[in-house]
């Protein structure tokens, strides 16, 4: 379980990450989407307990935080992290530093090796594991990287951009791993740009520019609230103010001959839009339900001022 | 878990030397010339000590105060400044693990960011006293190898071209021992500590390797001349020294842990 209660992160002065307050229940997914600079590294060194809040808490796979120095290392002990760039030695081999850094986890060897062996072979990479880790491609490095963030079998893992710069064959083989560390139980927070493999993955998302400015499921994000677009025969701006001054009207936009309109119940409100417009004079020559993407509402959540 | 780490970063820097023909000339070139440089001097000591011969007034001092330094002993003056030769030798494998194992701790934990390492490894379990004393223990491990190497082949080669030269045994003075087996290892400590604080300040490799060159080289070594000398004339004062600069090293080390901070490094690093 990861769960963030009012972290707040200033560098210098300035916000990077500002009451952050969320919920990951063990065995979910959660893919955390923001532009660059939003504050999603610094959530997650927040969380893995390198980074401590400004204010504000957090408890991670049952330790508290910001917590004392044995806390924080306990904390590591527990949970895995993938980060932006692999991060191993170009010089040694990939088993060499699988081992090495295994060996920082403090896995007996024999445990280290037979797990070792176990992830490169699942991953395809154990042909490769005596070639110095310099003279692998980009998609085997980030899958080596990913074996050593669930090395020692953690129940939290945090995956920051595990797909950014692959080509789409290794971005595929990299979602499908998590999808399985998913389904094998594991608690997982994912920083991503990627809208689709946030979608695809995620039990939960949260949206971030400084703060939290959206979260729930990937439904429930893109299921309120109901819209519709309306097609018309002329300019849709004179019919503006009669739609806002009717009941159940959220809100009205006019563009062109298109009228986007947002309504509190489609089934209800529609019928009486259309019979207003028409008996204002307006010719409607097509009516559709707006469903919008998670695009649209990453779109509008990180293009509001901030609030 | 302490020895395990200890080893375990050894090795890898051990690995990464063996691999990283950049840097074999510094552990290759100094060793060579600690051995060379004793059996160069003692081929040409019994022309240099025979005052018929050379006419220089500064050899003449130097074998007028050879002749009158009462912690030297033997029968000639050539065997008097054999044993000068080769008790003042004994600062070079003084100074030799000291460079090393600076320039090696220097880079310990700036390389690790360049190569985008460190964050994976402060990521682990580890805390901040174990990493740094991995980092210092694979600093000057193979540091003081190649220098205690080094010194028992740089002493043979002076015992074997002591007796070649002038018929003597010179053996190696307690002040010597002392130098090589206490003093030596808490100067080069101290050395690799301070070249670790510099690898945790700076933010590039080009930046802490001049750093380290410049600075923290050059007052290292004034240190080990100053302490290191009279330590090869009177082992007491090596004791001393050795104690003093271990206690020294000691404090630098709980100042580095304290001073380590994660927080910077992760953040204000490019």
């Amino acid at each position: 379980m990861i769960e963030a209660r009012g972290l707040s992160r200033s560098f210098d002065g300035r916000p990077a990450v500002s009451d952050l307050s969320f919920l990951v229940p063990p065995g979910a997914l959660c893919a955390l989407l923001g532009p660059n600079g939003a504050g999603k590294t610094t959530t997650i060194r927040m969380l893995l307990g390198l980074l401590p809040p400004t204010s504000g808490s957090a408890v991670v796979s049952g330790v508290s935080l910001p917590g004392t120095d044995a806390e924080g290392a306990s904390l590591r002990a527990r949970v895995g992290l993938l980060t932006e760039s692999p991060g191993f030695y170009d010089r040694m081999t990939g088993w060499e530093n699988l081992i090495l850094f295994g060996s920082l986890y403090g896995l007996q060897r024999s445990v280290l090796q037979t797990r070792a062996r176990s992830w490169l072979e699942r991953l395809e990479l154990w042909e490769a594991r005596d070639r110095p880790f310099g003279t692998w491609s980009k998609g085997m490095k980030q899958r080596l990287a990913l074996i050593r963030a669930v090395l020692h079998e953690p129940t939290v893992i945090f995956l920051d951009e595990p797909t950014a710069g692959l080509d789409p064959a290794g971005a595929r083989e990299v979602r499908d791993l998590i999808a399985d560390l998913k389904r094998e139980g594991r608690t997982i927070l994912l920083s991503t740009h990627n809208l689709a493999e946030a979608e695809a993955l995620a039990d939960l998302i949260g949206i971030i520019r400084q703060r939290l400015l959206e979260f729930g499921s990937p439904a429930s994000l893109v299921a309120a609230p109901p819209r519709i677009e309306i097609r018309l025969g002329g300019p849709a701006a004179p019919f503006i103010d009669v739609l806002r001054s009717l009941t159940g009207v959220v809100a009205a936009a006019a563009d062109g001959a298109r009228l986007d309109v947002t309504v509190t119940d489609p089934a209800r409100d529609t019928p009486n839009v259309i019979k207003q417009l028409v008996s204002g004079g307006a010719a409607v020559l097509a009516v559709r339900p707006l469903a919008p993407t998670l695009e649209e509402v990453y779109l509008r959540a990180v293009r509001e001022p901030a609030r | 878990m302490t020895r395990d780490l200890l080893l375990l970063f050894l090795r890898k820097e051990l690995r990464d030397l063996r691999s990283n023909k950049q840097v074999w000339p510094a552990y290759l070139i100094l060793p060579v010339v600690a051995v060379a440089l004793p059996i160069t001097m003692l081929a040409f000591l019994p022309f240099v000590a025979d005052p018929t011969r050379i006419h220089d007034p500064a050899i003449t001092m130097l074998l007028e105060s050879v002749a009158k330094d009462a912690t030297l002993t033997g029968a000639t003056i050539s065997e008097r400044m054999a044993r000068l030769v080769l008790r003042d030798l004994v600062l070079f494998y003084l100074l030799m693990p000291v460079v090393l194992a600076a320039s090696a701790a220097a880079l310990a934990l700036v390389r690790e960011k360049e190569q985008r390492t460190l964050e994976p490894i402060l990521a682990t379990p580890l805390r901040d006293r174990d990493l740094l004393l991995a980092k210092l223990f694979a600093a000057v491990g193979p540091a003081m190898l190649v220098a205690w190497g080094t010194a028992i082949v740089g002493m043979l080669a002076g015992l074997v071209g002591a007796w070649w030269r002038l018929g003597t045994l010179v053996l190696p003075t307690a002040g010597n021992v002392v130098g090589l087996l206490l003093l030596s290892p808490t100067l080069t400590v101290l050395a690799a500590l301070t070249g670790l604080r510099v690898s945790a300040r700076f933010t590039d490799v080009p930046s802490a390797t001049q750093f380290t060159g410049l600075v923290v080289v050059p007052i290292t070594l004034v240190i080990v001349a100053v302490l290191g000398r009279p330590a090869m004339a009177y082992p007491l004062v090596g004791l001393v020294s050795a104690l003093l600069v271990g206690l020294a090293a000691a404090w630098l080390f709980a100042s580095n842990v304290r001073r380590f901070r994660r927080e910077e490094i992760l953040t204000k690093w490019r």
